[in-house]
């Protein structure tokens, strides 16, 4: 029995050592070409992972003067004093909300135009439409959002004045919390749409138009075609893109959330990184705003660790 | 094979030339932004050796209120006026905050770093207690200048009675009202000696077509997204709210306990029920709010009564005939006027001692903070070059009309000026135009109405630590009052919400340091 087990262990040992040296026998042949992957391999580690050594100061009471090593040690204080914060829940809550937005509402929409654009014969047409809607991409928030509080108000906004002549009360917009929301969705469409549809219009390129063919010769119309073949094609484009965007899922745009916070929609639009930039930057709550980070980091992780498993729950290619 | 190496190699070696050119250039940087005049400088500084009339080297950080770096003109006369190379970092004002704090964060601070204002002052309380900067006021009477600093305001910038900073100096009180006089001259009204005269003209100036064009375009007052800078609280002033703590019943409270405080926003509350003021204040900006006033929609205008001289250089443009004024004195119910005071400074500078490193170094920049304030160096830095960017009438000095060259070579480096006209002997602006003369004087005016934070002095460390974020809260809740999102009760959740998350904690340290 027990010789058995020994040599069980040994062979599994024997087979480990085996897998090992022949892994390494492969890295060594192909060194070259491992050597390629050094330059990646090292920006990664000096700015994605050497910076995370400065979590250290979220558990500690952090005093710039003394700095990392000089600071007192604290423990979870911030994080508790996150938890327990009234406001924890509230800025959770509204960055849970746009990110449902996000996903529910803003992403079908540049698989939908990629769909209706892929149908359009006129390739003129066609063309122009996706330059036109590719422009606003490269406008920056503050522009935009320039643009919107011009016209939304009240003191001599367009879009009020109008709701005015055709005897429509008029709309207090950029104060009114109710309106934080779709006015945010509606501005990340409006610039991200046209942009996001790139990847889907290259993917749909690469179908096979014979499939195509031996669906008209059975008899589908073009919607049958758009549902039995450009779909499912592009599938796997799809689910990639939102596991990315669901690892995204705590990063709605800083700046854009930034320039439409004021004092009246906060208790909807304060979200994680509006809060850190405020907490840490501007009033100097070093250790307090990189346990918020720290928190919202850790959710993102999870979040994409899930997108990842269930999309391989449904026997798709996950993104690793 | 080889060459699969060779090419790595090069490879490698790109890298590596990469990272270290990287590196270097951090290094050169501040050279390099000073310009060509630093070859010649070096070449003369060897030539000299080890002089004592080198010109010694240091960095200021300061803050920019143009929207563009100025030019070195006028630093090279300060330079050569006070022997020494400096260079100036210029922070946008808007984000100086976040690279004061960075900066501080990483430990890359200046030999000079000046601060924004009080906020950050006392954001920096503990790291002075902790001797981070140097103190400074031992060594005030070795400089015949320096030592000119007025005490009172010295003294509110102490620090456990330690000195860590120089201050730049302001009038104590600039706030009040600017207003069109020619809107007001065509309805029969008078400049408002009371709040309730205040509010008639904002509804006149509201319905009763003040430009006389027969279209319903006007409103009274234009305000923006600022509580304190901005109308409210020099209004609370007239009402008679203690400026941010006053005591009641023998305790220090902050002000928004205080009654007057909710006067003020039942005011603004009528005042923006019944349209007299722009809608979306909460969310104006400051130039968004005065072009409202330069242009002809608005009448009044709250905050401080200096912004009337540019304000009439932009509005004369648009509309030749526009007349405004000013006027300070304006009564609450009580009859009584009052109006807020800052604490004598607007700016103060420190020096951490992670870049001034010995007390030599500290003297010679101390050494150049007291030539600064010799009216000659001074006038460089305020006004600029006698003849071209001013001319002294009356023994004031008159501003070039060509502004854009004024705000491109001078306007900037007035943000290193020390200590007030009064210690450091620089002229006094010269107005060509009366009204912003005749706010000249009621500054000096509104000094026999103060109002003082009691608060100054003391310490309290929640304040320091939480201050800032527990302030928003109120200033949410006022401003969410006075758009009519919340009510009374909703108010007085947010000053209990404010208590329980630390306020407690201030009011009684404040109270037990007093």
């Amino acid at each position: 029995m027990e010789t058995t087990t020994l040599t069980a262990k040994e062979e599994a040992k024997q087979v480990k050592k085996m897998k090992r040296s022949e892994t390494w026998r492969r890295v060594k042949r192909n060194k070259m070409i491992y050597l390629m992957i050094l330059p990646g391999l090292i920006y990664f580690l000096i700015y994605k992972y050497l910076p995370m050594y400065g979590l250290i100061i979220s558990f500690q009471d952090y005093k710039p003067y003394l700095g990392i090593f000089g600071s007192e040690w604290v423990g979870l204080e911030h994080f508790n004093r996150l938890f327990t914060s009234s406001e924890f829940w509230m800025i959770f809550k509204n960055t849970l909300v746009l990110f449902g937005l996000q996903i529910f509402i803003y992403f079908p929409i540049p698989i939908i135009i990629s769909l209706m654009l892929n149908e359009v014969r006129h390739s003129f047409f066609k063309r122009g439409v996706q330059t036109l809607i590719y422009i606003p991409h490269f406008m920056s928030w503050v522009v935009i959002v320039s643009i919107s509080y011009v016209m939304l108000t009240l003191d001599g906004g367009i879009v009020n004045a109008i709701l005015e002549t055709l005897g429509f009360q008029k709309v207090n917009f950029l104060l009114n919390d109710d309106w934080f929301r779709p006015m945010y969705i509606l501005q990340v469409i409006w610039r991200e749409a046209g942009w996001g549809t790139i990847i889907f219009l290259a993917a749909i390129t690469a179908v096979d138009p014979q499939l195509y063919e031996a669906a008209r010769m059975d008899g589908a119309n073009r919607f049958r075609q758009m549902w039995h073949i450009t779909l499912p094609a592009i599938r796997n484009v799809i689910i990639v893109l939102l596991i990315l965007k669901i690892g995204d899922v705590l990063e709605l745009g800083f700046e854009h959330v930034y320039l439409l916070l004021n004092s009246s929609n906060r208790n909807v639009a304060e979200i994680f990184d509006t809060y850190v930039y405020v907490a840490g930057l501007q009033q100097g709550q070093f250790s307090y705003s990189t346990a918020v980070g720290f928190f919202k980091g850790a959710v993102g992780l999870v979040m994409v660790v899930f997108a990842n498993w269930l999309a391989k729950r449904f026997n798709e290619e996950g993104i690793y | 094979m080889s060459n699969w190496k060779k090419l790595m190699g090069i490879m490698l070696l790109l890298l590596f030339v990469l990272l270290a050119a990287c590196s270097s250039d951090s290094t050169t940087e501040g050279g390099d932004n000073s310009g060509g005049d630093d070859d010649s400088s070096e070449e003369t500084n060897e030539e000299e050796g080890a002089d004592s009339d080198e010109p010694y080297a240091f960095t200021i950080m300061a803050n920019l209120h143009t929207p563009e770096v100025p030019n070195e003109k006028v630093l090279e006369q300060i330079e050569e006026a006070t022997n020494t190379d400096i260079e100036i970092q210029w922070v946008p004002d808007n984000n100086y905050e976040d690279r004061l704090n960075t900066a501080f964060a990483t430990n890359s601070l200046p030999e000079a770093v000046f601060l924004k204002n009080q906020t950050t002052f006392i954001q920096f309380r503990d790291a002075m207690e902790d001797e981070q900067f140097w103190e400074v006021g031992q060594y005030l009477d070795q400089f015949e200048n320096l030592s000119n600093l007025k005490d009172n305001v010295l003294d509110n910038t102490r620090v456990n009675g330690n000195l860590y900073t120089l201050y730049q100096g302001r009038p104590l009180s600039r706030q009040g009202l600017i207003y069109r006089k020619d809107w007001a001259d065509n309805l029969g009204l008078e400049a408002p000696t009371t709040t309730d005269e205040f509010m008639e003209m904002a509804r006149a100036f509201t319905e009763d077509d003040p430009d006389g064009n027969g279209e319903d375009d006007t409103f009274g007052v234009t305000d923006r997204s600022d509580l304190v800078y901005g109308a409210f609280k020099t209004v609370s002033s007239w009402f008679g709210t203690p400026n941010e703590w006053g005591e009641q019943d023998g305790q220090l409270l902050p002000e928004f306990m205080f009654d007057e405080y909710k006067q003020t926003m039942d005011f603004f509350k009528e005042m923006h029920e019944n349209g007299y003021i722009n809608q979306d204040f909460p969310v104006t900006s400051k130039p968004d709010q005065q072009e409202f006033f330069k242009n002809g929609t608005a009448g009044m205008y709250v905050g401080s009564m200096g912004d009337v001289g540019s304000l009439y250089n932009d509005a004369e443009a648009i509309n030749p005939d526009v007349e405004f004024d000013v006027h300070n004195h304006i009564e609450g119910p009580d009859g009584e006027f009052g109006v807020w005071a800052i604490p004598g400074y607007g700016s103060l500078v420190m020096f951490p001692k992670s870049s001034v490193e010995t007390e030599e170094d500290l003297l010679k920049i101390l050494g150049f903070f007291d030539q600064l304030m010799t009216p000659e160096v001074m006038n460089y830095a305020y006004w600029g070059i006698e003849g071209e960017h001013y001319e002294v009438v009356e023994d004031r000095a008159l501003p070039t009309d060509d502004q854009s060259l004024f705000d491109r070579e001078v306007k900037p480096y007035q943000a290193i000026e020390i200590g007030e006209p009064e210690t450091n002997g620089r002229y006094e602006g010269y107005f060509d135009y009366e009204v912003k003369a005749k706010s000249e004087e009621l500054f000096k005016d509104n000094e026999n109405y103060l109002i003082e934070n009691p608060t100054v002095p003391l310490y309290s460390e929640t304040y320091v630590d939480d201050g800032a974020r527990l302030q928003e809260i109120i200033t949410d809740a006022t401003y969410n009052y006075i758009i009519g999102q919340i009510d009374e009760a909703g108010f007085d959740d947010a000053v209990e919400n404010w208590k329980s998350q630390g306020g407690d904690a201030i009011i009684e340290e404040f109270n037990a340091s007093e």
